[in-house]
């Protein structure tokens, strides 16, 4: 029972992980290469690492999606330790509307048009930070969804998460206040219900222990007379 | 739609946690003016007096500005929705 009880608090904790994982926003310092635009193909399961700017899109088959090519330097640990090494990114650039994940983005076109303003070559960097969330995984062609783009001095500006931060407080906050609510619940309205019940089973019992009492009695009365 | 959808969902989820919280707030505040009498009444008192006394501060309660702060559970989300838009597409 102990070890279910791990194994599912564990599966939990992993769901919860991956979720945010893949919806909370992290940066990338990177520089563009170049932006484009192709035809994808959204009918199969994929499809949930796309998209659903507008409810036409919900049922469209395939639509035009716009990209933006990057070089981006690499980091370990979820972007907190950076390193000296660059890859290859492509970031898909779509609006995510009013539907998850909640980045309420709608400047797609704006973004891109950024984006191509941001382009350098590697003689002459142009370095810039790229908020997304998502992830690149080149077997199944996820990409990470571009969500802002602000150019930077250099390479190695230090990002403070903000957002992340603000949202673990809130969560941290949420848990302990639902336990503070559980804690309520339980010592205002389910230990009084145990314990009414508990004080009509005790009350059955010394009913039953002062009956039994009584004829022990009575027939101590038979077996002192000797 | 993709708009209605998260208005009607939103709402339904925020009066939900509204009611929660209201119950819970409630929950303490009961709790606290029970507490209060016992300490201003040590050993055996009247009940009714009690119920009475903690009827009288649940009335307090409900007509004072604690409970209607609860509505800011409907507000705080509209504005860091509103604050999140405006961040996100203004450059």
């Amino acid at each position: 029972m102990h070890r279910i009880k791990i194994a599912f608090r564990v599966i939990v904790f992993l769901f919860m992980w991956v979720v945010l994982h893949y919806a909370l926003p992290q940066h990338d310092i990177v520089r563009v290469v170049n932006t484009y635009q192709e035809r994808q193909d959204l009918n199969d399961w994929t499809r949930i690492f796309w998209a659903r700017p507008d409810d036409q899109s919900a049922t469209i088959i395939n639509r035009d999606v716009q990209f933006i090519q990057t070089v981006k330097k690499k980091t370990f640990l979820l972007g907190f330790v950076q390193r000296d090494v660059t890859e290859v990114m492509v970031y898909r650039n779509e609006d995510t509307g009013w539907s998850w994940p909640f980045y309420f983005k709608f400047d797609t076109a704006s973004l891109q048009t950024e984006a191509d303003d941001l382009r350098s070559t590697p003689e002459s960097p142009k370095w810039a930070v790229i908020t997304h969330y998502g992830w690149r995984n080149e077997y199944i062609s996820a990409f990470p969804n571009a969500i802002a783009i602000r150019p930077v001095a250099g390479p190695d500006v230090t990002i403070i998460p903000w957002f992340n931060i603000f949202f673990f407080v809130v969560l941290m906050g949420a848990i302990v206040f639902v336990r503070a609510l559980w804690q309520q619940f339980r010592e205002r309205t389910v230990d009084p219900l145990i314990d009414s019940a508990g004080h009509r089973v005790d009350e059955v019992q010394a009913g039953v222990a002062e009956r039994r009492g009584r004829m022990t009695r009575w027939m101590d009365t038979w077996r002192n007379k000797k | 739609m993709g708009f209605v959808r998260l208005i009607v969902f939103g709402f339904v989820g925020l009066s939900i946690l509204y009611l929660v919280i209201s119950i819970y707030s409630r929950s303490l505040r009961r709790e606290k003016l029970e507490k209060e009498f016992d300490a201003d009444h040590p050993g055996h008192v009247d009940p009714d007096a009690r119920d009475a006394y903690v009827e009288q501060g649940i009335v307090a309660y409900n007509s004072s500005i604690r409970p209607k702060l609860i509505a800011l559970v409907y507000v705080v989300p509209t504005i860091v929705i509103a604050a999140i838009i405006y961040m996100i597409n203004e450059t």
